[in-house]
């Protein structure tokens, strides 16, 4: 008799076993549905315990995934809808993704565009998420080179003239050079170049109004 | 020849306007330098963030793992593991805070297991050493309408969940912890006698006291052994059923052996299927009891908390009832308001000698680690997870600084020194004390203490301030802004914050007289006003002290004219339309005021003008409006100007020189209502409302949206936040009004409401926000002259600072003189470089709060939320301010350097001098 009962009791449990294995396809019956997806973390960080920083928000933490060591996250319990997923790292960014699940439990994803709403660049779903860079916080501090010094136009300015006052005189010296200058003018007396006083004299005359504008232009400056 | 002049004529000018286009640049550029973000070195220099992870639900300590941590589950769906010898958060996972995020169970087997949500519930499990999520399954109850009186607990690596259905049956599930898979059926016991209210889980026991009065049952169930074994005992083996008024509790702390307290005098244990009473009985009615297992048996712990007598902890053993004096622990200066062990932990160390840890759960939210012997490890107020209302209190200035103040003060001095000698002894005193103080911190340098906190007086900047924060659950805190050191702290159990408001009624710019402070809230239960008066630099009750009224409040604000003694009054407004003014005797003062009353739920408005008529002021009716009309709108956010702005630039330049005056009209609010509409679903409309004479200013309707709880308004300038349904975004709206090309009123005449009948001009424009915010505000400087920035807190943890060019509704045009606006978008820009908190995420910021710093480019900005952010912003650069990297050292070198040369090329000339004059 015992054994009997015993018997009976085993096929209960293997009855139950049975029915268990039809809980999750009951679950979507109810009109909840699970996001699925793939984090690929960016590779200096896949060593450390990066899933801990990165986590999942569904339309701005209406819903909150969590991610499993080996990359995947599960979005459970999530009605039919129009979803924007995003991953959410203090250093990376991930470019988010819009999920639709229709009415019979259809899903889609596409590439999240706010201004032209209507817009469909589909993505692969179940989704595969990468880091696309890592987010630039900060200002680069501005360091001092020589050569940010020496291309300085003011210390241009200052060490041009002194080339030509120390160097000019020391190359007039020079009888070889002198000879090659006195080439130089008669060359520039031969051509048509115009008289230097002449031009200045018409630049000056006709340049008032540019030279009004440069002035106005300094009164501004000042200002600021 | 004259062609060329010409051709460098043309070319001449060519070059100038090119280099005239380039000091545009330039100017544009140094002027609206968008990128506002810190340089790498400067993190943590001006900021500091706190993690918090509110009141704890649920704890445990993880004594398996090499690490020994505390894991915590909280009210605010925290699943945090703490560290054991700091408190520190070592990891820490933030669930939804809606009620699909809820913790229902924590429990440790070699996973930290969780059950959250409110069916359908997410069972996970987590890594207790490096929080990485290591499975999840899901699980939903068929029974939608019960599935609130679930119990869940873990049980040889297997879930129960027990749901009662109260009168007839219990309902047992088990789970396999990892997978989800259901073992065994769903089994019904049968249990007639399950009540409400009377009925405790000690795992895995299912108790009640059941029965007729006079004759209750105390009757005990295992749910989870295969045979319904049902354990009956009278109940008046225990209590005297005459005094009996019911009251059944399980013991506090995660103890593995099932006991409960009766009438919370009486303990009693389940062993062996049987009850048994111990012979400790309950030390205090209020006392937390918990029952730990130790090495020498089980122990009941009980803690509790006396007026007179202060902490008391004790230990008694369950076998012999015998005391364990080594844990008592009595101590009068300890305040724990309403403790309750939250768990517990005894180990015995080498030399036999007992090591405890207990870790309490107060009524202020604050938990604490104690040792055995009453040392407090370490506390954690996590009060502030939940701040509701934000004060920023100038300190007040060093005794010195105040007496050489007031030797400037026109009036003292004229009452003390009559004659220019008594002038200049007191100038030659307060300069030798001045000597005297320099010398002493000269010799103070030299001593150890460096790091010694800064006394709490105001510093040359104005930087340095203290902030009150208002949490929810009434515990009032000062902390300094600079470190985040909370200075004083004050606790009231009766404080209900629901819609408290803090008032810097004096600050302490008026020696002798102390800064005061006062909070307006309501009392716990009957809902009627309750202000608490305090000096926001000690914490210390001053004033009114705390009043109780007996009346609910409708409104209150502060009088705008400060007393004799530079209090500004306080304002009442009561449910039967009364005035009360805080001190009486500040009522004739009441001229010009306006109140105004907004119903959220019904979107009805009434104006109120405050008259002293002799005797008392008076409330009388002066305007009202109903915003949504009849379609039923509710008021999301009512939004006035900050009360201490003062707008110093009454107008913007045009390119064309023209200057366009700004609408600065000090009593304007913004009400942002939603309401259904028959044809669009929902509309949102924003109503500026003139809130002196109930004139509508502007108006601004959105179809198809929903809108936020989030606006700003400040100046002539508002902007608010709604979410657009139709393109499933988040958008935010600006509004400009501007008075025209002309002044109304002349320059320097105040304005009035009540006598301008025009309109001023509106300028519209919403930008997208490609985020989810969770909080806005402006950054606000002592004279509103550097540019306004819109701080916003988004649903990813960040704060983003968003110059107010680019939500300018001019945008695409040009600017003040010639300044380049940027160029039309649609969408606002959120760079990385925009985020005032760079990497340090905050967990959801609720609200962000800006105060004006002594120095006129800087604004201190704290956001709340589960953590504290603090930061300082610049919007324009600190243009009054040397940057911290300025390299003193360098310019030193250079003068130095310059110095010697000048010197030794006068000396090299003067030798050259003499040289030649010997030629």
């Amino acid at each position: 008799m015992k054994q009997l009962l015993s018997i009976v009791l085993s096929v209960c449990t293997f009855s139950h076993v049975l029915s268990a294995v039809n809980v999750p396809e009951e679950e979507v019956g109810n009109g909840r549905y699970s996001i699925e997806g793939k984090v690929f973390p960016p590779e200096e960080l896949e060593l450390g315990p990066w899933q801990v920083d990165t986590r999942i928000h569904v339309n701005g933490g209406e819903y909150i995934g969590f991610i499993r060591g080996d990359g995947t996250f599960v979005i459970h319990n999530v009605p039919s809808g129009s979803y924007v997923v995003e991953i959410i790292h203090p250093d990376y960014m991930y470019e988010p993704v819009r999920v639709e699940i229709n009415s019979k439990g259809k899903f889609r994803a596409r590439k999240v565009n706010y201004i032209q709403t209507s817009q469909v660049i589909q993505v692969p779903y179940p989704l595969r998420l990468k880091a696309l860079s890592k987010f630039r916080y900060f200002q680069v501090r501005e360091q001092w080179r020589l050569t940010d010094f020496l291309f300085n136009p003011m210390v241009i300015m200052m060490i041009l003239p002194l080339l030509f006052i120390m160097i000019l005189p020391k190359m007039m010296n020079d009888p070889e050079t002198k000879e090659d200058l006195k080439q130089i003018s008669n060359l520039a007396k031969m051509s048509e170049m115009p008289e230097m006083s002449e031009m200045f004299t018409s630049l000056f005359s006709g340049g008032a109004a540019a030279k009004a504008s440069a002035a106005k232009a300094k009164q501004v400056k000042k200002r600021q | 020849m004259g062609l060329l002049s010409i051709y460098f004529k043309s070319n001449f000018l060519g070059l100038l306007k090119c280099l005239n286009k380039l000091n545009w640049f330039i100017v544009f550029f140094s002027l609206i330098n968008l990128s506002v973000c810190i340089y790498e070195d400067q993190i943590g220099k001006f900021d500091w963030r706190q993690t918090y992870v509110g009141r704890i639900k649920f704890s445990q300590f993880d004594t398996v793992s090499t690490a020994k941590k505390i894991i915590v589950a909280t009210e605010e769906n925290v699943l945090a593991a703490l560290n054991l010898k700091t408190g520190q958060v070592v990891w820490r996972h933030v669930f939804e805070s809606a009620s699909t995020g809820n913790i229902q169970l924590l429990a440790i087997t070699d996973k930290v297991v969780t059950v959250s949500g409110a069916n359908p519930y997410l069972v996970r499990g987590w890594d207790s050493a490096t929080g990485v999520l290591q499975w999840e399954w899901s699980l939903s109850l068929e029974n939608d309408d019960q599935s609130d009186f679930s119990e869940w607990w873990v049980q040889n690596d297997l879930l129960i969940h027990m749901l009662p259905v109260f009168g007839s049956h219990l309902e047992v599930s088990m789970y396999h912890l990892a997978t989800g898979q259901n073992r065994g059926y769903t089994s019904k016991l049968p249990a007639s006698w399950a009540r409400d209210s009377s009925c405790v889980v000690t795992p895995p026991y299912y108790t009640c006291i059941s029965g007729e009065k006079g004759s209750q049952q105390l009757i005990s169930l295992d749910v989870t052994s295969q045979a319904v074994q049902l354990i009956t005992r009278p109940l008046s083996e225990y209590v005297n059923l005459e005094t009996y008024d019911g009251g059944i509790r399980a013991v506090d702390g995660s103890s593995v052996i099932p006991a409960f307290t009766i009438e919370d005098k009486k303990i009693i244990m389940i062993k062996n299927n049987k009850f048994e009473m111990l012979t400790t009985n309950v030390g205090d009615a209020s006392a937390s009891v918990a029952l730990i297992d130790i090495a020498n048996g089980p122990v009941v712990l009980q803690a509790w908390m006396d007026d007179n007598q202060g902490f008391t902890m004790t230990a008694h053993s369950v076998a012999t009832g015998a005391e364990l004096p080594e844990l008592r622990v009595t101590d009068r200066n300890l305040k724990l308001p309403d403790p309750e062990v939250s768990s517990a932990v005894c180990t015995k160390s080498n030399r036999e000698q007992l090591v405890c840890r207990v870790l309490f759960n107060c009524g202020d939210d604050s938990m604490h680690l104690m040792q055995q012997g009453g040392r407090v490890l370490w506390s954690r107020e996590e009060a502030l997870a939940n701040v509701v209302a934000i004060e920023f209190v100038e300190l007040p200035v060093s005794d010195l600084d105040a007496a050489i103040e007031s030797e400037f003060d026109q009036k003292e001095a004229a009452k003390m020194y009559s004659s220019i000698w008594a002038a200049f002894s007191r100038r030659l005193q307060t300069q030798f004390t001045q000597l005297q103080t320099l010398i002493q911190s000269i010799q103070r340098g030299e001593g150890l203490e460096e790091d010694a906190p800064s006394a709490l007086v105001r510093d040359y900047f104005g930087l340095h301030k203290i902030i009150v924060l208002v949490t929810d659950v009434g515990k009032i805190f000062g902390m300094d802004n600079l470190s985040g050191a909370i200075l004083w702290q004050y606790y009231e159990a009766d404080l209900d914050t629901e819609g408290v408001v803090v008032f810097t009624r004096r600050t302490a710019r008026h020696p002798p007289n102390d800064a005061y402070l006062t909070v307006v809230g309501k009392q716990e239960g009957t809902g009627n006003g309750l202000i608490i008066s305090l000096n926001p630099i000690t914490g210390t009750l001053i004033g009114e002290r705390l009043l109780k009224l007996d009346v609910q409040l409708l409104q209150c604000t502060l009088l705008h004219r400060p007393d004799n003694e530079k209090l500004h009054a306080l304002i009442l407004l009561d449910k039967e339309e009364n005035v009360q003014v805080l001190p009486r005797s500040a009522a004739p003062l009441v001229e010009n005021m306006f109140m105004y009353v907004a119903e959220r739920n019904t979107a009805r408005v009434q104006g109120y003008a405050l008259v002293f008529n002799g005797q008392e002021v008076e409330a009388i009716r002066t305007w009202l409006i109903q915003l949504g009309g009849a379609a039923g709108a509710r008021i999301v956010r009512a939004l006035a100007k900050p009360p201490a702005e003062r707008v110093h630039s009454p107008g913007r330049v045009l390119p064309d020189r023209s200057v366009l005056y700004k609408y600065v009209n000090p009593n304007l609010v913004l009400f942002v209502t939603e309401g259904p509409d028959p044809v669009h679903k929902d509309v949102v409309v924003a109503t500026c409302v003139d809130a002196a004479s109930g004139a509508i200013v502007a108006a601004q309707v959105h179809r198809r949206a929903r809108a936020l709880p989030h606006a700003v308004h400040t100046e002539h300038y508002l902007a608010y936040l709604y979410y657009n349904d139709k393109h499933r975004r988040t958008e935010i709206a600006t509004l400009e009004l501007y008075e025209g090309k002309t002044r109304w009123l002349p320059a320097g005449a105040a304005f009035s409401s009540l006598s301008s009948e025009r309109a001023p001009s509106v300028e519209r424009q919403a930008f997208i926000l490609s985020a989810a915010p969770t909080a806005a505000a402006t950054t606000v400087t002592e004279r509103s002259l550097t540019d306004k920035h819109v701080l916003l807190a988004l649903s990813s943890g960040a704060v983003v600072e968003v110059p107010w060019v680019y939500l300018e509704a001019r945008r695409g045009g040009s600017g003040e003189e010639g300044v380049v606006l940027p160029a039309h978008a649609p969408e606002l820009p959120l760079s990385g470089d925009a985020r005032l908190n760079y990497n340090r995420t905050l967990a959801r910021p609720a609200a962000i709060h800006a105060a004006p710093a002594g120095l006129e480019s800087t604004s201190l900005v704290l956001t709340t939320g589960l953590d504290l952010f603090y930061t300082r912003v610049a919007p324009s650069k600190t243009f009054d301010l040397l940057k911290d990297d300025f390299d003193y050292y360098l310019i030193t070198v250079v003068l130095a350097g310059l110095i010697v040369a000048t010197y030794s090329t006068k000396y090299f000339a003067s030798r050259k001098m003499l040289k030649q004059a010997w030629k």
